[in-house]
């Protein structure tokens, strides 16, 4: 008995030892929500960041060293945040941070990280300290793109002028959502009726009637996650044949199931590479097309069917973050985030980038198109 | 939820050796160790101890309510809620010294445990646990809300640390030496209400509500109290949240929460003097142990959970019992 025990924390101690970092690795750490109201976006930028640390590897690595990506789940909670930062910091020594969506978690962070002057590149919104701003790059588009994209559409190809907004409160919607109230008379619409949910719950048809008493003919829905499937099918029930209903970007299987709910009555703004995925002809820009195919092509080698409008930004995050350690020639993190800052205009696979000293959200031309779904496939929204 | 205390045949200690047994001295005696390793080698596990005495400081609290009062509180996040919000809108609006503003949220968190409590606490059983439980959700869904007070998910940031007019603890290690001594003034409190005629009072009610009041105990004042003392020291455990990290949001005092400082309470043993202290301390660490296992990281949590629960139902700290009864026996 005492042998089998001293053999198990042998091995224990053995497969630990084997699971850390060389010391010749650089080591990248990520914050992920991978369980937890974040779990389906962070898990698409984790494979994001798997896929373009391969590729790096498989090149040579970066200044003679492979690349260790290092993942922690901060279960979508800001304590369990400020936790896996530190023991990433700590523990396995990482150099920079190329974190998920959870922006509360990268928030409760930001202070720390910025004080041990690591660069954290980020799928969420920037955090507002402006000593933390410093460090952290937002890899997310402003939200104004995603309203931009919506309220263009029903100008342009709708008579629908009265709109009702339904939103979760996280950060970024937050954000969004006030864009959406301020911006809609530019585009000649008024917003009737506003109504927020959680993003945990099962039912809207109160919320959707209200939008639907006060006169909107579109409801524009804020917010991420099966929520809109849920409001898709809401609609249906209510009997509302006529109203549009605009959502989120959202993931693809998120995408398709609304649009099988709600045929042409439900659209969304999509980054091109989601849709391209399927099809690359649709990238007319030679630039973006040089981007986006090594991506898919080592997205389909390692995941098989993907879903890349997450993905691709985190890819391009990573290679924006080799790009700047080998022009700065270390790691050292102030010398990697100066460099970083000067890399200039960056085309990658998901999006165009210009990141400078004093702009640190990275995506200044909306990247959207509106896009519907049509034989469970996204199809371009003419 | 009968507290051992008022079980035993012995009379009531007065020393504080007597009040313990070697187990429970011991468990204090390794969790004080677990602190001082965690000085000696730093990293991050300063950080994962710093929270455990945060909750450990909540769990007293609500030991007094669940554990020696014997009533049922799921809602207790809500004055943690009050607290970390309090202290973060004070400091960063106002200006105001951390201090002074733990001091502050702690007399608003009373005093909305006094006004909810006193129509609240006339249930009783699962109708207290509800009503209790929705409070938190309430609370949480305003924090959530009430965006211009609390910004939402968006959360306070740039909290400053404790510290006393210029003096400031910055340091990690500092900020773990200042939430022990908390953690420590705390439970010193806490032995003493408990020992006092209130305590005794407290222990009678959780016996039986109806033997206590035949024995001239004013059961619904001394069960608001309880709720009030609860509330407090959840309170201080939101604020001293605030103020460690330096950023709240309302995720932080959600029903996870409830959940998290419940389950706690139950590892370290509900009812007893040392529970709350050692459930905060283990449970904390055991979400390291088994972070290894990666996604089977909350598997494994609550297998282990489970077979603390199932093996030992009175709690980690009640252990000692089981080798006591052998020695008599």
């Amino acid at each position: 008995m005492k042998y089998s025990k001293a053999f198990i924390l042998a091995a224990a101690l053995s497969a630990g030892m084997a699971a850390t970092a060389s010391a010749e690795d650089i080591v990248i750490g990520s914050s992920l929500g991978l369980t937890g109201y974040g779990s389906l976006t962070d898990a698409h930028w984790r494979d994001g960041l798997a896929a373009a640390i391969e590729q790096v590897n498989k090149q040579g690595g970066v200044l003679g060293k492979q690349l260790k990506l290092v993942t922690e789940d901060n279960k979508s909670t800001p304590q369990q945040a400020v936790v896996v930062y530190r023991k990433m910091m700590s523990e396995d020594k990482v150099v920079a941070f190329d974190s998920g969506c959870i922006s509360a978690g990268n928030f409760a962070a930001a202070s720390f990280v910025a004080r041990a002057k690591l660069p954290m590149f980020l799928c969420s919104i920037l955090p507002r300290q402006p000593e933390e701003i410093k460090w952290a790059f937002q890899f997310l588009p402003p939200p104004k793109y995603e309203v931009d994209t919506r309220y263009q559409y029903l100008k342009e190809k709708t008579q629908v002028r009265k709109i009702g907004l339904l939103a979760d409160p996280s950060p970024y919607v937050t954000l969004m959502k006030g864009i959406a109230e301020k911006t809609a008379a530019e585009f000649g619409l008024e917003v009737v009726a506003s109504e927020t949910y959680q993003q945990d719950d099962s039912d809207f048809s109160v919320q959707i009637g209200r939008l639907n008493a006060a006169g909107a003919g579109a409801v524009i829905m804020l917010g991420q996650g099966n929520a809109v499937v849920t409001a898709a099918n809401n609609i249906r029930s209510l009997g509302l044949k006529n109203m549009l209903m605009l959502g989120s970007i959202q993931e693809l299987d998120i995408h398709l199931a609304a649009g099988k709910v709600l045929g042409d009555q439900y659209m969304a703004p999509s980054p091109l590479i989601q849709l391209a995925s399927e099809d690359m002809s649709i990238l007319t820009d030679p630039k973006a097309r040089a981007a986006a195919e090594p991506f898919v092509k080592a997205m389909k080698d390692k995941f098989g069917r993907s879903d890349n409008a997450q993905a691709s930004r985190a890819w391009d995050s990573l290679l924006m973050m080799v790009e700047a350690m080998k022009k700065a020639g270390t790691t050292d993190g102030e010398k990697v985030r100066d460099a970083f800052e000067k890399l200039g205009p960056y085309v990658g696979a998901g999006a165009s980038y210009n990141f400078t000293t004093e702009n640190h959200i990275g995506i200044t031309q909306n990247p959207y198109v509106l896009v519907s779904v049509k034989d469970d496939k996204l199809v371009l929204r003419k | 939820m009968t507290s051992p205390a008022i079980t035993s045949a012995k009379p009531p200690a007065t020393k504080f050796a007597s009040r313990f047994d070697r187990f429970q001295v011991g468990l204090l005696g390794l969790a004080a160790l677990a602190v001082v390793g965690t000085l000696i080698y730093g990293g991050y596990l300063l950080t994962v101890m710093q929270l455990a005495m945060i909750y450990g400081v909540f769990c007293i609290g609500l030991n007094f309510f669940m554990g020696y009062t014997g009533q049922a509180s799921f809602g207790q996040n809500a004055f943690a809620c009050i607290g970390g919000y309090g202290s973060a809108i004070l400091c960063v609006q106002f200006g105001w010294e951390p201090l002074l503003a733990l001091i502050a949220s702690m007399v608003i968190a009373g005093i909305f445990a006094l006004i909810i409590g006193y129509p609240t606490l006339r249930l009783r059983g699962h109708y207290l646990a509800m009503a209790t439980f929705s409070l938190g959700l309430i609370t949480y869904d305003i924090s959530i809300q009430w965006t211009s007070v609390t910004q939402g998910y968006m959360g306070y940031a740039g909290i400053p640390p404790l510290g006393i007019g210029s003096f400031t603890v910055d340091s990690e290690r500092w900020k773990l030496v200042v939430l022990a001594v908390i953690l420590g003034f705390s439970f010193w409190l806490s032995l003493r209400m408990r020992d006092s005629r209130f305590g005794r009072g407290l222990r009678a009610i959780s016996g039986s509500e109806n033997g206590a009041a035949a024995l001239g105990v004013r059961v619904p004042r001394f069960k608001l109290i309880a709720f009030i003392v609860a509330a407090l020291y959840a309170s201080a455990a939101g604020s001293l949240f605030a103020h460690t990290v330096g950023f709240i949001s309302p995720e932080v005092y959600g029903p996870q929460m409830a959940v998290m400082t419940f389950t706690m309470l139950f590892v370290g043993g509900v009812g007893t003097i040392v529970g709350p202290i050692i459930g905060a301390v283990v449970t904390s660490l055991l979400q390291e142990v088994v972070r290894g296992s990666g996604h089977f990281q909350d598997i494994a949590y609550a297998v282990v959970l489970l077979a603390t629960l199932i093996y030992a139902p009175k709690g980690l700290s009640a252990l000692g019992a089981l080798f006591r009864r052998k020695k008599e026996a």
